[in-house]
């Protein structure tokens, strides 16, 4: 009996020593870097130092606010798109299923060195994108150097890159919702759209929430966008914590304080994830 | 078993006794209108891309933009591999990523077997000390984890960049609820005819979860194969560089050759479609347990 | 018992691929006893290094120097990670642009060796003043002087031809104005591409030309001085006229310029590299003038961009490393070499060579090279202290907020200062 109670710690063993290596050890290290500042090639303790200058620093509150921002309007437009394409995937009319499915999910593995690019290139005044909503009789969009825009551009293009994750994940989920649902919803006359709110949404829920809490993280660590397509402007207005802590690491050199932002982000990922979960729950 | 059958992808809709195929029609031409909407945009900057790969350098930036393929396909190839020994670089990827998606795969199953399938001390909390890790920015913790691999002596090698990841979270997190599914039953039955715990993992738990295996092995071969940051202050040595650090070599100040970068980045595509390709059935399956629970 | 083995036979399998991997071990570890250089840089100065090395070679039997081809910004992280972790996994050379390099002193002063006291001092008269100064920090000599960015407005002369305006003709910035509304008016075209949001290398022009740039000599801020209001002004009035093409990034800027949808782009001589790369089917369209004056007969020399070499203080090879750089900056076939991928010299020992005053076909015949070579001596030196990024960061903003409407000119720069101590105390 005793050699079975070991097992599951030898099972584990593994992952724990690299976690607490290559993961715990480093964490630690930073969080013990946020209390410390950098100074002509030197670090020195200052306690809270980096967490009070937080508190008063405005781009950091810009960083909140538009990370924020980003994260209320981009996951559910990004879940809900991918709920759509998942339903319509999954709904037995279609041919050519696997190649829908992989063309959606191609985005996702784009490189980031083509990524910035091609975006750049077709967020420009006179590219592509506004070529063709003027075809609709669209005026010409400043995608990337109006603040409101600018944002817009930061959301579609997140958008685009993880729609198709989210797809496959919930795609997953639908398989498992046996037919016999809803063939009794439609015997009772229940339309598409009722049977997709009262069968799919309650059902898939416990993955809307995995993907949800997935995105969270994403989102409060946002960087290859803003970093790739806007640097953060105009005017700091698609800055994001993720790009802050970077840009005060390895531009400005203050990994203490970049240490601190980052911090900050992992109450708030902690505390939004507990949110989902209560929302969810109380359902 | 659930695994099992949802193995035939099997669509919902089709025993629809009340839709007349009268009606199907405007609804199937619906669908498809979505589809083909998202498709063009999905696609269409794999497609420019593969358009810069053909064409020369310039080409990518005129007004209006070239949609067509041009003809300098072998000579941005040969000149891309001038740069960057594409074979060599290819191999260090495929490496890299095989190795890691192989060790990870151990590493994330085994203990996510042990945390769905035993009661033990720390449970609990190590699971959640695991996906709490998951929400620390990489930025924050980067420099900590180059010194302690300087210190160790380990910079520059292909081990300092796997090993940060082999503990993987998230896979850990999927496996495990796949492993939850698993009837504990034969698990029991199995002891009872006194085969060992591993042997019960590797021929009586693991083989059924294959399609976990699977997916997790699409996630983790994609974190490794795009993997940037880390390798790139890692390595030191070119002949080491994987794709994302081999191309962005490319990126210099006043020249870039376009035509060139457009063609690594195809390239770079490709084995992981492939990849995903080989795996996306299993895949779709093996994230059934991890959905439902 | 037998699952006790069985796991730790893996436990033992995975310590010793772990060792295996250890014993693998780092190559400059390796290559320490033999004369090996390793230098860290990118694009079209890695193939100038080694040539640079094979000749080298012939004096010095046995030296060696691989060079790492690494992108631009990805030699910033690396560098930046390694001098974090104490002067870890770094080369003995690498390559650093002028707007970095005083950041770096500053934040690290024991990164980059002290060549003067390997004796650079008696080759500090064959770069410019601008040059040497700039990599003169504390009193030390942090870097080697290598290619510069002395400045011109590079022009279509198509467009300007079809609107009729002679470039020749523009020597101050009110007439850069004027005839940007001329071009405007015949050929509907903006005078130049500006990423406004993102960058302000037409206002750091401006300021270097001026004499300065964030900070003055004493580490003034200078964001609200005059100079700045001239700068500022003049962006200003581009803007409002229409003239600007707003571009967001570098590849939009130079696709702008190639596809002729832009008349001008005033920048450093190292655009040559691009504009002849990237625009292969104008050649002979275009032109270059000086920089324009902010009045009649004022400054018209200023840099933007230029790199210099540095050695790591973590190098145990350093004579090796100051003898080969030596070599390097001082050679003029290394320079010349250079000069043909596009990177304008700052060693002017090479001017009197006959490129110099070569008609270059791209340029509609022009001689461009003395166009650059002329001003090298009037560039203003300039304080970029170790606050530079921060500088700019606030410096785009405000140019943002000040072409915007959004503030006045003056509040727009006012408010950036004040941010700017702040974040700086």
């Amino acid at each position: 009996m005793s050699q079975t109670r070991i097992i599951p710690y030898l099972f584990i063993a593994p992952a724990v020593i690299l976690f607490l290596v290559f993961t715990a050890y480093p964490i630690f290290s930073s969080l013990l870097l946020s209390f410390q500042t950098f100074e002509a090639g030197e670090y020195s303790f200052t306690g809270f130092d980096n967490y009070v200058t937080l508190f008063h620093d405005e781009i950091f509150h810009k960083a909140l606010m538009n990370t924020f921002i980003i994260f209320i309007v981009q996951v559910p437009i990004m879940l809900i798109l991918a709920l759509v394409l998942s339903s319509v995937l999954n709904s037995g009319l279609l041919r050519l299923k696997g190649f829908f499915r992989v063309s959606f999910f191609l985005p996702t593995v784009t490189s980031l060195v083509a990524y910035s690019i091609l975006f750049s290139i077709m967020l420009q005044e006179e590219g592509i994108i506004n070529t063709v909503i003027g075809f609709l009789g669209i005026e010409a969009i400043p995608w990337l150097s109006d603040s409101f825009w600018a944002k817009a551009s930061i959301i579609l293009a997140m958008t685009w890159r993880w729609t198709g994750y989210n797809m496959v994940i919930f795609l997953a989920a639908l398989q498992n919702i046996s037919n016999d649902m809803y063939e009794a919803a439609s015997l009772d006359g229940a339309g598409k759209i009722r049977q997709f709110f009262s069968i799919t949404i309650p059902q898939l829920k416990p993955v809307i929430l995995f993907a949800g809490t997935l995105s969270t993280i994403g989102t409060l660590q946002l960087f290859d966008e803003p970093f790739n397509l806007t640097k953060g402007g105009p005017a700091d207005s698609t800055m994001t914590l993720g790009l802050y802590i970077y840009q005060n690491g390895f531009e400005f050199f203050q990994f203490g304080y970049a240490s601190a932002i980052a911090y900050i982000v992992v109450v708030l990922v902690g505390i939004l994830t507990f949110i989902q979960f209560k929302v969810a729950g109380d359902r | 078993m659930e695994a099992k059958t949802s193995n035939r992808i099997e669509p919902n809709f089709h025993k629809d006794t009340k839709v007349t195929r009268n009606k199907k029609i405007p609804q199937k031409l619906g669908m498809y209108s979505i589809l083909m909407i998202f498709l063009i945009i999905s696609i269409f900057p794999f497609y420019w891309m593969f358009i810069g790969a053909t064409n020369d350098s310039g080409k990518m930036f005129t007004n209006p933009p070239t949609l067509t393929p041009g003809d300098q396909f072998m000579k941005n190839f040969q000149n891309l591999n001038e740069s960057i020994n594409i074979p060599q670089v290819m191999f260090n990827s495929l490496f890299v990523s095989l190795i890691y998606v192989v060790a990870a795969l151990a590493v994330c199953s085994l203990a996510a077997y042990a945390f769905a399938k035993y009661e033990f001390k720390g449970r609990n909390f190590i699971f959640t000390a695991f996906l709490l890790s998951m929400m620390i920015p990489y930025q924050a913790t980067l420099i900590p984890l180059f010194r302690m691999m300087s210190e160790l002596n380990l910079l520059n090698t292909y081990f300092a960049v796997i090993a940060p990841q082999l503990c993987y979270p998230f896979a850990i997190f999927l496996l495990r609820q796949n492993f939850l599914a698993f009837p504990t039953e034969l698990i029991e039955a199995a002891r009872l005819d006194g085969a060992g715990e591993l042997k019960i993992f590797l021929q009586v738990v693991a083989p059924s979860m294959r399609p976990a295996l699977a997916a997790a092995s699409i996630f983790l071969f994609m974190t490794q194969w795009n993997s940037f940051m880390w390798p790139l202050v890692v390595l030191n040595d070119a002949s080491m560089y994987t794709f994302p650090v081999a191309l962005s070599s490319l990126m210099g100040l006043s020249y870039i050759d376009y035509g060139q970068v457009m063609m690594g980045v195809s390239i770079a595509t490709i084995p992981i479609i492939i990849f995903f390709l080989i795996l996306q059935k299993q895949f779709i399956s093996g994230m059934l347990g991890s959905a439902v629970k | 018992m037998k699952k006790v083995k069985v796991m730790s036979l893996i436990s033992i399998v995975l310590i010793i691929s772990m060792l295996a991997a250890c014993s693998g071990g780092s190559s400059e570890k390796t290559s320490k006893d033999d004369k090996k250089l390793t230098a860290w840089a990118w694009n079209i100065n890695v193939p100038v290094l080694e040539a640079a090395a094979e000749r080298f070679k012939k004096e010095n039997p046995g030296f060696e120097l691989e060079v790492i081809e690494i992108g631009r910004e990805d030699v910033y992280s690396k560098l930046t990670t390694g001098l974090q972790a104490g002067g870890q996994g770094l080369p003995d050379i690498v390559l650093v642009e002028d707007d970095r390099i005083q950041g770096y002193a500053e934040s690290y002063p024991k990164a980059f060796l002290d060549l003067s006291k390997y004796g650079f001092d008696e080759h500090k008269d064959k770069f410019p003043a601008s040059k040497t100064d700039l990599l003169t920090v504390n009193n030390k000599v942090v870097g080697f002087p290598f290619d510069g960015g002395p400045t011109g407005v590079f022009y279509r002369s198509d467009i300007f031809e079809e609107a009729g305006v002679k470039a020749e003709d523009i020597q101050t910035w009110d007439q850069f104005v004027e005839a940007g509304k001329a071009i405007k008016e015949k050929t509907g075209k903006p005078m130049l591409g500006l990423d406004l949001n993102n960058d302000d290398g037409l206002y750091r022009m401006m300021m270097n030309q001026q004499g300065s740039l964030y900070f003055d000599e004493k580490d003034e801020l200078t964001l609200s001085s005059q100079e700045s209001m001239n700068a500022a002004k003049v962006i200003k009035q581009l803007k409002d006229e229409g003239l600007v093409k707003n571009t967001v990034g570098w590849d939009a800027w130079i696709s702008a310029m190639v596809s002729g949808e832009v008349a001008t782009a005033p920048s450093g001589a190292w655009l040559t590299g691009s504009i002849t790369g990237q625009g292969k089917d104008t050649s002979g369209k275009w032109g270059v003038i000086p920089f324009p004056a902010f009045e009649e007969g004022g400054n018209r020399a200023s840099n933007l961009g230029g790199s210099n070499y540095v050695i790591m203080n973590s190098t145990d090879k350093k004579q090796e490393a100051y003898d080969f750089l030596e070599f390097f900056s001082t050679d003029e076939e290394t320079q010349l070499e250079a000069m043909k991928g596009g990177l304008f010299p700052t060693l002017n020992t090479i001017y009197d060579e006959p490129i110099f005053t070569e008609k270059q076909e791209f340029f509609s015949g022009q001689p461009i090279w003395s166009t650059f070579t002329a001003q090298m001596d009037s560039i203003p030196s300039v304080n970029y202290t170790g606050n530079y990024s921060l500088a700019m960061d606030e410096s785009i903003k405000a140019q943002s907020e000040s072409v915007s409407g959004k503030k006045t000119m003056k509040e727009a720069y006012k408010a950036a200062e004040k941010r700017l101590e702040n974040r700086i105390k």
